[in-house]
């Protein structure tokens, strides 16, 4: 009985807070709800309709797209790499996992704020940098929009590997060390060992990574409004961030609600087809 | 069997989940003054903290015995976004601070003052269709031009009057090795002042009721003055006349920068007075944006206080409480001294709230107070001018772009899109 009522309440907690705002959400996008109005009006496909002629729209999704890209490859290679400099033991290992995974618990606004102040023209970065001699000006880190967004992409990698590092490092340590002592007597390279057996065998481990840091990015609000509000020109702004400007700005929150779906279909379609993709890569021993 | 557990153990949960979740209504009692509860949208800043908000509600609660007021204070500076997020959750507060209430008031949200009152206690009235939704006890323009005394007389130019003088000026600064003007651009808000004014001056002081044209699509961003009027601002970049990396800069690092003499001219919204510290007093000019001609436009912004939401559960307490509170002098000490806000209460002289002012300051007064053409400042007004929808940010975002993008008329495209995209959703 124990648990049924805990299966019971997972359903119903999924159902009400998941599945119910989804189907709600779906269906103010078919209409012309604006949040000062009460009531709204069925108008069909015409905010899908209007969609296709918004080029903030399109802009928003260009930069999510390609920071979700980016900062997903970034982030699984950094957080590979991570994984197999710490994957020792030792309490000085111990330690620097501990910080290797520090990123994903701090606050996303705290990492967007402080990240605005290291990369400002008098920030920790410029400073580093003129004080080194390696540049003569401050880098306009922020103000200049392909430099605004590698920023982004470099803060959001830099947060998602604290959670690939931990993925990676989990299903190294379930790699049997026979395999690899049986290609050592094989005269197997190190390089060798890493392509054919730890590559290939953390693979389930780079399907969630690669998946769930895709996930993360493409609703991703936090860090970039605390980071440049989407400027310089909108030239960082995010989907969800658009959803949140023409839903609570505009005030048109069917229109805001198309976006939503839209965003949800993309998500979707996107997850599942990297995960088809690379569940063909993974080994069963 | 263990399906019948389970689906019994499901509704039984669901039930008691809909019970837990359900909203209860506001906790403040309809009719009658004795135990109503009336929430206030408030929000922080350096000047408006914590104290003051307690010590000024407290003030103006004596005014409604058996109201309580109870403070919901926003997240950030972005009131009106927290608003109408409070709007959709059910708990639209019933007393809202220093929103746009030509945001609200086409939904009827709002009830307006009444004109008798606002005639007998301020200077001008805020009109949005012939009422009054906040009290306009405070004025700014927006922007002036402050400059730093000594850094002009070392580079040997003095205020200029017209759009040629001023470029004149930036010119020998630049030359002198001296930051010609000081921006903050991170901030979007800040980045725009340039447009802002420029927009202001030449636009709408050749025609003040530009923006009400533009409502009637009888006039657009892309028509030749207005593309003529932002390419000052794009000009203003090429020719490298704002501080290095002006768009990395926040808003809060440019009030330090300009105070500590890195640039010559800060073109700012009048708040900028109360940052102005005290051994600067005599070193900080100002100057209005300068014209083609040289004739004087003030970009003028009527601001207030409180707005009363026409949902609030007892309005006439209500509107005691926030007509007490607009009217305490010690609040409107605070505005003036910290906002730089001009006071605009009929039969009190500036010099009647007994405060020690900047001459940067009494500079700026003079502007409200002499006979002068006031319009609208472009994207600030909260009247009848205000922008629709979020107008506001795609203007600040175009005064960014023009930093990346030498198509002016391009960006002044946009904001024609823009605009119809917000009017269309109101």
């Amino acid at each position: 009985m124990g648990l049924s009522a805990v299966a019971g309440l997972a359903l119903v907690l999924y159902a009400v807070f998941l599945v119910l705002p989804v189907l709600l959400s779906l269906e103010t996008s078919f209409t012309n709800q604006n949040i000062l109005f009460p009531g709204s009006k069925f108008v069909g496909l015409a905010n899908y309709a209007r969609l296709l002629h918004d080029s903030s729209f399109f802009s928003s999704i260009e930069f999510t797209l390609g920071l979700a890209a980016g900062a997903t490859i970034a982030a699984n290679v950094i957080g590979l790499c991570l994984a197999l400099l710490l994957n020792r033991t030792g309490l000085s290992y111990r330690i620097l996992r501990t910080l290797a995974f520090l990123p994903q618990v701090i606050s996303g606004i705290i990492v967007g704020f402080v990240w605005s102040w290291m990369l400002s023209p008098t920030g920790l970065v410029n400073s580093l940098l003129t004080g080194t001699g390696l540049v003569s000006q401050p880098v306009n880190w922020l103000g200049e929009p392909r430099l605004a967004t590698l920023s982004v992409g470099v803060v959001v990698s830099w947060v998602l590997s604290g959670f690939t590092t931990v993925v990676y490092l989990a299903a190294l340590q379930n790699i049997p060390r026979e395999l690899y002592e049986a290609s050592s007597i094989d005269g197997a390279s190190s390089r060798q060992q890493f392509r054919l057996i730890t590559f290939r065998m953390v693979a389930p481990a780079t399907t969630i990574s690669v998946v769930i840091s895709l996930i993360t990015v493409l609703k991703l609000y936090d860090i970039i409004t605390a980071m440049t509000n989407g400027g310089p020109g909108f030239a960082t702004r995010s989907v969800a961030m658009y959803i949140i400007s023409v839903g609570f700005s505009d005030d048109a929150y069917g229109y805001a609600s198309s976006i939503a779906m839209v965003l949800l279909v993309l998500t979707g379609v996107l997850a599942l087809s990297v995960t088809a993709v690379l569940r063909r890569r993974e080994v069963s021993l | 069997m263990m399906y019948r557990r389970c689906l019994a153990a499901a509704v039984t949960a669901g039930l008691l989940l809909l019970a837990a979740c359900s909203s209860s209504p506001a906790q403040s009692s309809a009719g009658g003054s004795s135990g109503t509860t009336l929430t206030y949208l408030t929000f922080l800043s350096p000047d408006l903290t914590a104290q003051f908000w307690a010590k000024s509600i407290a003030a103006a609660e004596k005014s409604v015995p058996g109201v309580t007021i109870k403070q919901d204070v926003s997240p950030t500076t972005d009131r009106d976004t927290y608003a109408k997020q409070l709007l959709q959750a059910g708990e639209f507060p019933d007393l809202l601070e220093s929103i746009t209430p030509s945001l609200y008031t086409s939904a009827g949200l709002l009830t307006p003052y009444s004109a008798s009152w606002i005639k007998a206690n301020f200077i001008l009235p805020n009109d949005i269709k012939g009422e009054d939704y906040i009290p306009p006890t405070n004025s700014q323009i927006i922007p002036l031009v402050y400059y730093n005394k000594a850094l002009f007389a070392r580079a040997g130019v003095t205020p200029p009057a017209t759009w040629a003088e001023f470029m004149a000026d930036c010119a020998k600064l630049k030359q002198r090795g001296i930051v010609p003007i000081e921006l903050g651009g991170h901030d979007s808000f800040a980045a725009a002042m340039p447009l802002t004014g420029a927009l202001s001056a030449d636009v709408l002081g050749s025609d003040p009721g530009w923006i009400q044209q533009r409502y009637a699509g009888t006039v657009k961003f892309t028509d030749p003055d207005v593309v003529a009027a932002a390419t000052k601002m794009r000009t203003l970049v090429t020719d490298g006349y704002f501080e290095p990396d002006a768009l990395s800069v926040s808003y809060a690092q440019s009030i330090t920068n300009f105070n500590d003499g890195k640039a010559a001219m800060y073109p700012m919204g009048s708040w900028y007075l109360g940052s102005i510290p005290k051994s600067e007093w005599s070193n900080i000019g100002v100057f209005p944006w300068p014209t083609n001609n040289g004739s004087l436009v003030i970009p003028f912004s009527l601001g207030g206080s409180m707005a009363v939401s026409s949902k609030a559960p007892d309005q006439a307490a209500a509107f005691k409480f926030a007509e007490s509170w607009s009217l305490n002098p010690d609040n409107l000490k605070s505005l003036i001294s910290g906002d730089g806000a001009f006071p605009m209460l009929k039969g009190r002289s500036l010099a009647s709230y007994g405060l020690s002012l900047s001459p940067a300051f009494h500079s700026s007064y003079s502007y409200v107070t002499s006979k002068n053409t006031k319009v609208s400042s472009m994207s600030w007004a909260t009247n009848d001018d205000a922008f629709p929808g979020n107008m506001t940010d795609e203007f600040d975002a175009a005064a960014q772009s023009l930093f990346s993008s030498s198509n002016v008329r391009g960006v002044m495209q946009q904001l024609d899109q823009d605009w119809t995209d917000a009017t269309a959703s109101s």
